[in-house]
């Protein structure tokens, strides 16, 4: 159990009903103090009653220095966290932890953003930033066939831009990723957050664009069917064997070994361990290409190799 | 050097407290201390501090100079404010480094010096700001509350 102290104590003062089985959830201080600040594109890991961690990004203005706003989408073949979440209640105290950031604005004259269904959530907290600032954005908003574009409660405030364009994956309305990148200019950065597939398709047309090109997916997409191997840990001098299914996070775990990990999905980084020998195979959905080459997550990563050496 | 060191007199530039760990620290123009306690709202008092579940008799106020804030700025290009450095008081021409082991008089109340504080990477968490290194050995001091009053900014600290 975590020590409340050790966490942002909150109060769940308002939950709202938005389409595609999403409640949007409001958090403040009891007393109403001022929260820890956020920067655009921040998340929040919260702590749920049943000890699960799960990482929710903010949607609010990082402005509004009293509230945070999270969506959570109802996962019915999911992990468990959103089925938890649909079930809080206003009035509950929910501990979370401070706002990170591992999808924040880059240096760019214009941000262009695509939205895939919940994955609007980021985006809504660098809006408000960029129209302070007076920044040029341009933001793509999907949805499947047979649901409504997400959050709409929160996207209210911005039907007047001309920037923002929306897309159900039916009848041609399709949005055309390649077409984006391709009138990305020079100066310009690309943010992609959805489902796997928008990212996949947002990677293979915008490897030209390198560091600005960003995205943050949802949930595991791989399987664990890499081969058995053995993670050799230099400082304390053991060799764990990691079996074909079991992350070597799960073989760390076994072996008695008290990796801090959080969301055990490869974004929040809480896991992310440096790698001395070893070809790792990285499954993270966060880090840098230049932190890839020094650092793993044990949590969803593995190796190509027999074995592999952290600094552990 | 104890003669010298009972001649200084400095003054309180800023008084900040917060109910809660993590949460940001406040500006006040006035707080109240209780001996033995902590001040009135403020984490240390309350149970409610990143470090209460160790608990300290001579974590009841924490205090920092102002001259080191100007000293991050001026050697490191570190703006760091007030209500950042999470401590409760910011003091200008004190010593705080000396008194560990001494009492002293801050607006009504008296303190007594107990141990320096060390910086941590907790500031570093909630600032976003790398501080760890530049802030050893001028971290500000921990005090108990060995006699109860209200403090205000402005008001005068020297030796009892």
């Amino acid at each position: 159990m975590r020590n409340r102290i050790h966490s942002v104590t909150t109060e769940i003062v308002s939950i709202e009903d938005d389409v595609n089985n999403i409640k949007i959830f409001t958090l403040s201080d009891p007393d109403g103090w001022p929260l820890p600040s956020f920067m655009p594109g921040a998340h929040l890991d919260i702590y749920l009653p049943s000890g699960l961690i799960r990482q929710y990004s903010l949607c609010s203005d990082p402005n509004n220095k009293t509230q945070y706003m999270i969506a959570v989408q109802m996962e019915t073949e999911g992990r468990g966290g959103s089925s938890e979440m649909h079930n809080l209640s206003e009035g509950m105290i929910l501990p979370v932890s401070l706002p990170r950031n591992h999808f924040s604005l880059g240096d760019a004259k214009r941000h262009i953003f695509i939205a895939g269904g919940i994955g609007i959530t980021p985006f809504l907290s660098m809006l408000p930033d960029l129209i302070s600032k007076e920044i040029d954005w341009e933001l793509h908003i999907c949805a499947k066939f047979g649901e409504k574009i997400s959050c709409q409660s929160l996207l209210k405030k911005y039907e007047k831009e001309p920037n923002i364009y929306k897309y159900i994956s039916h009848g041609g309305n399709r949005l055309s990723i390649e077409k984006v990148i391709s009138k990305i200019k020079s100066d310009e950065h690309l943010y992609c957050c959805g489902p796997s597939s928008m990212i996949n398709d947002a990677n293979i047309n915008g490897k030209a664009l390198g560091d600005r090109l960003h995205f943050e997916k949802f949930g595991i997409d791989e399987h664990l069917e890499d081969a058995a191997y053995q993670v050799v840990l230099k400082k304390s001098g053991s060799v764990v064997k990691v079996p074909k299914g079991q992350t070597m996070l799960g073989a760390l775990r076994v072996a008695g070994f008290d990796v801090p990990a959080s969301c055990e999905g490869g974004i929040c980084l809480e896991c992310k361990t440096r790698f001395l020998a070893g070809t790792p195979i990285h499954r993270d959905l966060v880090m840098q290409p230049s932190d890839r080459k020094e650092f793993i997550t044990p949590c969803v990563s593995s190796c190509s190799s027999e074995s592999i050496e952290l600094d552990l | 050097m104890t003669k010298n060191l009972a001649r200084w007199s400095g003054e309180i530039v800023g008084l900040h407290k917060t109910p809660r760990s993590f949460l940001p620290m406040k500006n006040f123009r006035c707080l109240s201390l209780i001996a033995g306690v902590g001040i009135d709202g403020d984490r240390h008092a309350t149970g409610e501090a990143f470090h209460s579940d160790r608990p300290e008799e001579g974590r009841q106020i924490t205090l920092f100079e102002e001259e080191t804030i100007d000293a991050l700025l001026r050697d490191h290009n570190i703006i760091l404010r007030p209500e950042d450095h999470r401590r409760n008081v910011t003091t200008r021409d004190v010593p705080l480094n000396h008194l560990v082991g001494k009492k002293f008089k801050i607006g009504e109340a008296i303190l007594e010096g107990t141990r320096l504080s060390t910086p941590c990477r907790h500031i570093e968490q909630i600032t976003g700001l790398e501080l760890f290194n530049q802030l050893l050995n001028r971290s500000g001091l921990n005090a108990k509350i060995i006699v109860s009053g209200k403090i205000f900014t402005g008001d005068e600290i020297r030796m009892v």
